[in-house]
């Protein structure tokens, strides 16, 4: 009986402590579509969306990774900033591609609703691009 | 199974369950970003430019009057492109007023042209560029026939056309 008891305990003990990560919902679209002349296109950006973190433990800090499904267009850049409280550091705007990259590190602390800021970019030799999506995946995971 | 190997593959068990914890605790969310460029096609102008003619050579025409103080700035992200200008009103008989537009790199200049009340093209084959402080440079003329003219204003226009 000792044998079939054990594993279930600490699995049990184990998702009890899966921290997560949610956020609000997904940006509207973002559009380039002015520019000073003389000057690249001007970008956008979307703060409209938030995320919020649970299961933190401050004995075992956490950092949280973003990554696109694929690369953006020749010479349209998408960067993402999340703000944070007190208790973790924001590693600030960072350009996304399909490498995980810190976004934000040394969480000891939930974050709740804290902002999400998207801003795309473009150079003139981007061209004109049509809409397009990408996935944004966060991960949250121990530090360092 | 025997005592020892039951105790072993229980150890590799457990070890195995909390292995599989902490890579579950690597938790991921998504969001989907949508983005689009539109077409983006800018000009802009600086100076305002004033010229008079005031002498001649002997038995020709009077001198031109050439002012090149104004800049000019483009920004496209499409292909051939091309900037025309005109004038709302002709000039008065005898006069003309031309300008001469300085192309960035990789695109093309009409050169000096005349202005009219008919866009006239300046500066075509404009491909994904973003420059400025590009040189504008106006030409007044006159004939004798001319005679005097008082002093007037002329607003030109510049247009820029998106290519594809």
């Amino acid at each position: 009986m000792l044998t079939a008891v054990l594993p279930v305990g600490l699995g049990r003990t184990a998702a009890a402590q899966v921290t997560t990560i949610s956020p609000s919902g997904n940006p509207a679209a973002m559009t380039i579509s002015t520019a000073v002349a003389g000057l690249q296109p001007t970008g956008v950006s979307n703060s409209a969306t938030t995320y919020s973190t649970a299961n933190v433990k401050s004995s075992q800090p956490q950092k949280i990774t973003a990554r696109l499904s694929a690369n953006m267009p020749a010479g349209v850049t998408l960067m993402a900033s999340l703000a944070v409280n007190a208790s973790a550091t924001s590693v600030g705007a960072v350009s996304l591609d399909v490498t995980a990259r810190n976004v934000v590190i040394n969480i000891t602390a939930n974050q709740t609703s804290q902002t999400i800021t998207y801003q795309l970019s473009a150079l003139v030799s981007a061209g004109v691009i049509a809409s397009q999506t990408r996935t944004v995946t966060f991960t949250i995971a121990n530090y360092p | 199974m025997s005592s020892e190997r039951f105790l072993r593959n229980l150890v590799l068990s457990l070890v195995g369950i909390v292995g599989a914890s902490a890579l579950a605790g690597a938790q991921t969310a998504t969001q989907t970003v949508t983005f689009a460029v539109n077409a983006i096609n800018q000009i802009a102008f600086v100076g305002a430019p004033s010229l008079t003619i005031t002498t001649a050579v002997a038995g020709s025409q009077p001198t031109s009057a050439t002012v090149g103080t104004s800049t000019w700035a483009v920004t496209t992200n499409q292909s051939n492109a091309k900037i025309s200008a005109s004038i709302p009103l002709a000039m008065a008989a005898g006069l003309t007023l031309s300008v001469n537009l300085t192309a960035p790199a990789t695109a093309t200049s009409a050169g000096l042209q005349p202005l009219t009340t008919t866009a006239v093209d300046l500066v075509t084959v404009i491909t994904k560029l973003a420059v400025g402080s590009l040189s504008a440079t106006y030409q007044l003329d006159a004939t004798a026939a001319a005679g005097v003219v008082t002093s007037a204003t002329k607003v030109v226009t510049y247009t820029i056309s998106g290519g594809t």
